[in-house]
């Protein structure tokens, strides 16, 4: 018989320190949405394929992990957590009062391409805010964003915002066929400056031709509002995002908070303010939320809603996290399990352990080959520290 | 503080056009010129590493974050994807995928299911799925021209520069399937986090291009 002794692509085994750095973000972020008024929900690892499908997220089909289940049904493993809690939303939650504030901290699943070096895997920690609309709603998931990576420890990082509503209102003045309106977005998202030009020139003579060919490059600081005010003339969604940070830099959030009108990513999902988060360290952005206001609706429950989700270890391997090392081995005599275990327990983790053995030589061999740099011997009234 | 950028450059024609159009800008490239062992040349006037890699490995590179652009020929961009900005067009490097059959060989016309051997399926399943055809692709790893000529296939997709190839062995380009040129892409997170010195260096690059056009 074979017997499989690697995991299947996509999945590793994570060991000692990637678990303390998956620990330390989750639990920091946990405590902070506790704080914050949140309460946690977790949705089973499985779910019927068609709910997906059915939230207007556009994940694509191949990238969702299958199983068929004994009658027949397809499911999938759970390939985002919004779409979940908008069900329970929608269902148990029906009769609670809104706005509901809800956490998890959950894998999902998509599986990608084989050899990209990406994981099947992902640690999800994140939020929804149910049944709340307006700036300050917004200013709340922002301002919880901004705090997120910063109670991670991480040091060098700010969110980006953009606004579904800015591309669309550009969009919806020009006079182009559908498909080519995906193009243009899709360019735009991926700022492919060539392509966009192309798709572009033979609109030329359109108002809002100019402020969509810049719009790859409005990214940065609030002057990038100006500037798409002056190319695009005044608009609700630029009004809304000079709002939020008037409100965000009043309190202390402006220098975390930067702009890109080009996030135009997944636009049938999202109504209103985006948002990522980018970390010094991480190749790709490490937050990413936003409003999607119709997605409760296909759950049977007309309300607005708004969250973000962070990529766990991906923060995590932005930071520092010290591994203990092991310091002391402790070799005791009989009747002395008590003392022995009360030295190990007044020890910073991990620096200190008991010795199974039952001589102090091969105690001294075990401490020798585990790297100890010395064993505490505790025998009848004795109490010694010897050194490797 | 100036962060130091790091780009890939595809290693054969694409790496030499780069150090010319970087030369042309005024930076120093003799790091790349005279590499020795070295497998990380930084440039001595401008704030910038190059490493230099397979056109595949340029992007996986530039997707990783470990790298913050590269410089790479559309046709592997379309073949392999990836998530990253595709910024510039480059100007260099120009060509274009074909579909090309033997001479005189009518590759519609038929019901029958054709077959096409390519060293690009995942372009050539794009383009006949763009035409809501089906078709039975071979994956191809060296001389593509040969496919038809020994009847395993009924048409290729490949790149073509001059047609050259394709004529001497009784092929015919009967289709342009995309064109090819070498562009620079940024990594998205390097983007927002060093927007400062991406944005000097893409304006360098672009009014070096512009300069010529």
């Amino acid at each position: 018989m074979n017997i499989h002794i690697n995991t299947p692509e996509g999945t590793r085994d994570r060991l000692f320190s990637e678990c303390l750095e998956r620990r330390q973000v989750q639990s920091a972020l946990v405590e902070l949405f506790r704080r914050r008024g949140y309460t946690e929900v977790i949705t089973p690892e499985v779910e019927f394929y068609d709910l997906f499908v059915q939230s207007g997220n556009p994940i694509p089909q191949e990238a969702m992990l299958k199983i068929i289940d004994r009658s027949g049904r397809i499911m999938v493993m759970r390939p985002d957590c919004t779409a979940p809690i908008a069900r329970v939303a929608a269902t148990k939650l029906k009769h609670l009062a809104l706005p509901q504030r809800l956490y998890y901290g959950q894998t999902v699943f998509r599986s990608g391409q084989a050899h990209q070096g990406g994981s099947s895997e992902i640690a999800q920690c994140g939020v929804e805010m149910i049944g709340a609309v307006g700036d300050k709603a917004d200013l709340e998931m922002v301002a919880m964003a901004v705090d997120a990576l910063r109670c991670c420890g991480l040091k060098q990082f700010h969110i980006e915002l953009g606004h579904a509503g800015f591309y669309r209102a550009l969009a919806g003045r020009m006079d182009m066929p559908q498909e080519e309106l995906e193009r243009l977005r899709a360019a735009i998202e991926g700022k492919n400056f060539a392509l966009l030009n192309d798709l572009l020139e033979p609109y030329r003579g359109e108002e809002a031709c100019a402020a969509l060919r810049r719009l790859p490059y409005l990214f940065g600081g609030v002057e990038v509002l100006d500037e798409a005010q002056a190319l695009a003339g005044p608009c609700h969604s630029l009004d809304h995002l000079r709002r939020l940070y008037g409100e965000l830099s009043a309190a202390g959030y402006g220098d975390c908070v930067g702009f890109d009108l080009g996030l135009v990513h997944q636009l049938d999902y999202y109504t209103g303010l985006v948002f990522r988060g980018y970390a010094e360290g991480a190749g790709a952005p490490v937050l990413s939320g936003g409003r999607y206001d119709n997605l409760m609706e296909q759950f049977g429950r007309r309300a607005e809603a708004t969250g973000f989700a962070v990529d766990v270890d991906a923060v995590g391997a932005c930071l520092v996290v010290d591994t203990p090392a092991l310091e002391t081995v402790i070799h005791y005599g009989p009747g002395l399990l008590a003392q022995a275990l009360a030295v190990v327990d007044g020890s910073p983790a991990g620096s200190c352990e008991l010795s199974p053995c039952r001589t102090l030589d091969s105690t001294m061999n075990l401490a020798r080959e585990k790297g100890a740099r010395r064993v505490l011997l505790l025998d009848g009234g004795e109490e010694r520290w010897l050194t490797v | 503080m100036s962060e130091r950028l790091r780009i890939a450059l595809t290693k054969g024609r694409l790496q030499d056009q780069s150090v010319e159009l970087f030369e042309a800008m005024g930076l120093d490239c003799s790091p790349v010129r005279n590499p020795g062992r070295r497998l990380i040349h930084a440039l001595p006037n401008y704030p910038l590493d190059a490493v230099l890699a397979k056109a595949p490995d340029v992007i996986t590179y530039v997707e990783h974050g470990v790298c913050d652009l590269g410089v790479v020929g559309k046709d592997t961009i379309l073949e392999k994807g990836g998530a990253f900005y595709e910024v510039l067009d480059l100007g260099f490097g120009r060509c274009r995928f074909a579909l090309a059959v033997k001479r005189g060989s009518d590759f519609y016309g038929t019901y029958k299911t054709r077959r096409v051997a390519s060293k690009y399926p995942g372009v050539t399943r794009a383009f006949f799925e763009g035409k809501g055809m089906d078709v039975d692709i071979i994956k191809i790893e060296g001389s593509v021209e040969l496919a038809p000529i020994l009847d395993l296939a009924d048409g290729i997709v490949d790149i073509v520069e001059t047609g050259a190839t394709l004529k001497e062995n009784g092929l015919e380009p009967i289709e342009d399937v995309a064109q090819v040129s070498a562009r620079l892409i940024v990594n998205t997170a390097s983007m927002k986090l060093y927007k400062n010195e991406i944005t000097d260096f893409l304006s360098r690059v672009e009014r070096e291009l512009g300069g010529h056009t």
